[in-house]
């Protein structure tokens, strides 16, 4: 049943389902099996309700499922893998990606995604926040500012961008209550991937096998799951881990790859694609997580060059006395031909020379375009990436401009409360339950109390109540909202009174 | 009547004990403005509740409907007294609780029922109370859009109104904290200490108090608060479930009560509150006793499909909410006022029947100026709702 929502688990063991917008199936079950992934979680500041800022996974979905241009110029907050990927989709839509900021002193991502993002021209803003967002009609300008070893932002550093679009990339919360309803009620009930522990896509592929076999075994099949089985959900579930220093590289007349990639992440495409096993993790800990390394013998095929999605992997080999030849992935549709001269950038995206292109093809397989250039001999095993968006389009406008009233920030965008509403409700009234905030209309609103739930636990950290001390919204069906023709399941809508 | 002052009290070794004139029991629709009127008369109080804040056992489950247009003189006194109070709410204390004088509205389809309902205005009519029977044309301007094949008439008495259950229990939590009253959440009563014919403590877990007098409010828990002081008084829950629309422009003023019954279900009622959201509750068949307050699949679809039939506008109106709340009910329909003839210093002001968000504030009201200013005044609701009435007549107009 695709487009088909659960709005409800009942007490009966039943499913209530809003199906394709038109219906209302109440599905009788035996087991539930919840996989509904995550939603994004927003972000407090003043300007925040304005149209133009949305969720990154919201954006990508209109720009990948849907090809959309979603936006001219852009910003986004949060350097995690989502906030970089969405910058890099943005890239390949044709739109200005004006910079990144995330209040953390290191990307939240993986190092290979953050480096590649930097090469391509997007400035990353380390330990900046969002101060204002401003606009008549919708979103036009967005100003951030560095913080201070307490996190309150430094105003004197304050950068405003010209910007049409903010995507809100500070991560994402687990759909799980219809699992906690289904749990509560005492139904055999398993949850994975997001809706059980956010991670990334590889890990919630894995976690699906093991559930699908523990929905199995909770309906009284007799199966046993293969103890490595949690191992390896573990091991891809893993944070990156160390950054190592790169691979010492000496160029000879035969082409070898040199690997940009430092970080142990959980990510093995370079070693599983070379055909003569060139390349390899190297052994430390003994998993996926380990970094790759090149251990001599390539025979210059570039698979590993087009099937890296870090993009952390060029060729290259040394040409006479002073130059070399660098082969690099590029996943945009070229604007250059055989001579031009093009920036190019060391792993994290320092300037390095201009290259001049001698060679330009389509691999197939692996839908990547392989740029051959010709570079200095001393800079081609540092040189990662080309620059894609000139450094002029990512500049700060010249005048800076924002209202720094961080209480002004809508906490509930249904009924529009803002932070100092709820901030002074909860005082006044030694609020401890979320449900009395309701007087405010707070998670009365059409989505539920979704999003405000979320927002909450931080209002209430920063009046310095203890989250033990807190009680949460009730949840209740329905969980998306449907019209009364649809409950009623009436057969035929009568031409009378309506 | 009047209450003994404070007993001699002794205490558990583990127990610091408070001392009260008065110990309410419950912080829900009838506890809270019982609270402030009392605290407001300057005796000492404290309220215990056992969840973490005031009105999360049945107000929150209340839809909010208040009509003093009953069939009896005690309910007629006690909700005219609530209307009373609640539409003065805003003047008085400038809390706006949603008060909204849209009036009740039986509609009629049936013969049988136009007979019954032509019938009660007449009793209700004696008691001054403003309730007639109207014509289908008359409706038709009360509901634009109502279904009229087969409507033969109804009742109307534009007096009655709702008010949002919400925010009346946190206006009468901030009138009672700011007259003095204490209030402790997440006190559960676990025991009630007994010496003679006295509560000597009552132990909770927030601590253990002792009081001139302890009133029992604790609405759908009041049996196992009775039992812990020696009282079997015969309150039992059954549920009923509901719902909340989301806001639309006004549509409709009255709270619209179907009494037919049909197919699992009796009757239903649903009215659009101040703030354009239709709220609807109904009652089920055979009804559900049992605490149970899980929503079941079964009540969207029934209730939909009656309230389209009478009211085919609201088709497209989008359901946003459900809940399932309690009924406290008594053998007779009626609430329990009164003394424990067993224990001096205990009270009972519960079996609400479903109805205690509309008779909380009157009654709250009354039973300040009864046991605290010793008026006489109502003393026939004491005698008509004494716990050890006989139970043999039924409530008409449940």
């Amino acid at each position: 049943m695709n487009n088909t929502m659960i709005a409800g688990i009942y007490k009966d063991r039943k499913a209530g389902a809003f199906v394709n917008n038109r219906t209302y199936k109440i599905i009788d079950f035996k087991g539930l099996l919840v996989a509904s992934g995550a939603r994004e979680r927003s972000l407090l500041f003043p300007g925040n309700p304005l149209p133009g800022i949305y969720g990154a996974g919201a954006f990508q979905t209109l720009v990948n499922r849907d090809g959309i241009k979603a936006a001219d110029r852009l910003f986004i907050v949060g350097s995690g893998n989502v906030g970089l990927i969405a910058a890099y989709h943005a890239l390949q839509a044709g739109i200005r990606v004006k910079g990144i900021c995330d209040i953390l002193p290191r990307p939240g991502g993986y190092k290979v995604h953050a480096d590649k993002i930097r090469r391509m021209g997007v400035p990353l803003y380390q330990r900046h926040t969002i101060l204002h967002a401003g606009g008549t009609e919708k979103l036009e300008r967005v100003t951030i500012a560095g913080v201070d070893a307490g996190q309150r932002p430094l105003l004197d550093t304050a950068k405003t961008f010209e910007v049409d679009t903010l995507l809100i990339a500070v991560g994402l919360a687990p759909v799980d209550e219809n699992y906690d309803t289904a749990a509560s009620f005492g139904f055999p009930v398993v949850k994975t991937g997001d809706a059980d522990e956010i991670a990334e896509a590889s890990s919630a592929m894995f976690g699906g096998r093991i559930a699908g076999l523990n929905m199995a075994k909770r309906l009284g099949r007799n199966i046993r799951i293969d103890p490595s089985f949690h191992e390896k959900a573990e091991i891809l579930k893993n944070p990156p881990g160390k950054t190592f220093p790169k691979q010492k590289t000496v160029l000879d007349e035969r082409f070898r790859p040199v690997i940009h990639c430092v970080q142990e992440i959980p990510c093995n495409p370079c070693e599983t694609v070379c055909p003569v096993h060139a390349i390899r993790l190297k052994k430390r800990r003994g998993n996926i997580l380990d970094v790759p390394e090149y251990t001599g013998g390539c025979t210059g095929c570039m698979k590993c060059v087009a099937v890296c999605p870090g993009l952390a992997i060029s060729l290259a080999r040394r040409i006479g006395e002073t130059k070399a030849e660098v082969v690099l992935p590029y996943e945009f549709i070229p604007d250059f031909t055989k001579g031009d001269r093009l920036d190019l950038m060391d792993m994290e995206g320092n300037f390095l020379e201009k290259g001049t292109v001698k060679k330009l093809r389509y691999y197939k397989p692996f839908r990547t375009s392989l740029v051959t250039l010709e570079v200095s001999l001393g800079n081609a095993p540092d040189i990662a990436g080309i620059r894609v968006q000139p450094e002029a389009e990512t500049r700060p406008s010249k005048t800076i401009s924002f209202e720094y009233l961080p209480e002004d920030a809508i906490l509930c965008r249904c009924e529009m409360i803002t932070v100092k509403q709820v901030r002074d409700f909860i005082r006044e009234h030694h609020v401890r339950d979320m449900n009395q905030l309701k007087a405010l209309r707070v998670g009365m609103g059409s989505c539920g109390g979704k999003n405000c739930s979320l927002l909450l636990p931080r209002i209430f950290r920063e009046l310095n109540i203890p989250p033990e001390a807190i009680v949460e919204n009730t949840r209740r069906p329905l969980s998306v909202e449907i019209p009364m023709h649809v409950l009623a399941n009436e057969k035929h809508r009568d031409s009378g009174e309506g | 009547m009047f209450w003994p002052m404070k007993n001699t009290v002794t205490a558990g070794k583990d127990d610091v004990l408070m001392h009260y004139d008065i110990v309410i029991i419950g912080a829900g629709s009838v506890g809270l403005p019982l609270a402030y009127y009392m605290a407001e008369k300057g005796v000492s109080l404290a309220v215990i509740e056992k969840e973490v804040s005031p009105g999360r056992g049945q107000n929150r489950a209340a839809i909010g409907g208040v009509r003093a247009t009953h069939s009896d003189p005690a309910k007629i006194a006690i909700c005219r007294e609530s209307i009373r109070l609640l539409s003065a709410m805003k003047d008085e204390h400038r809390i706006d609780i949603n008060w909204k004088q849209g009036g009740y509205l039986y509609p009629v389809y049936r013969e049988k029922d136009a007979r019954e309902l032509r019938a009660l205005p007449k009793v209700q009519e004696k008691q001054d109370l403003e309730i007639g029977w109207i014509s289908p044309e008359r409706i038709r301007e009360l509901v634009p859009g109502v279904n009229m094949s087969g409507l033969l008439g109804g009742t109307y008495s534009p007096g009655d109104g709702s008010a949002s259950p919400l925010l009346t229990a946190d206006a009468y939590f901030q009138l009672a904290k700011h007259a003095g009253a204490d209030f402790y959440f997440s006190a559960k009563v676990r025991h009630i200490d007994i010496k003679g014919r006295y509560i000597n403590a009552v132990h909770t877990d927030a601590g253990a108090f002792s009081a001139g007098l302890v009133i029992n409010c604790a609405g759908a828990r009041a049996r196992e608060i009775g039992l812990m002081s020696g009282q079997d008084f015969p309150v039992n829950p059954d549920s009923h479930e509901a719902g909340i629309t989301e806001p639309v422009q006004p549509l409709f003023d009255p709270m619209i009560v179907d009494i037919r019954p049909a197919e699992n279900s009796q009757n239903y009622y649903f009215y659009q509150n101040a703030e354009g959201q239709v709220v609807f509750c109904i009652t089920p068949s055979p009804l559900k006793p049992g605490f149970d307050c899980d929503n079941t699949s079964a009540f969207l679809p029934a209730v939909t499909r009656r309230m389209i039939d009478i009211f085919p506008r609201l088709r497209y109106l989008r359901v946003r909410r459900t809940w399932r709340g309690l009924y406290p009910m008594t053998p007779d329909g009626f609430p329990l006022i009164g003394y424990n003839s067993e224990i001096k210093n205990n009270f009972l002001a519960a079996g609400m029947c479903g109805q205690g968000f509309m008779l909380g504030p009157g009654l709250g009201k009354i039973l300040a100026e009864s046991l605290v200013d010793h008026s006489r005044s109502y003393d026939f609701i004491f005698t008509q709702l004494s716990p050890y009435r006989t139970f043999d007549n039924e409530e008409a107009l449940k």
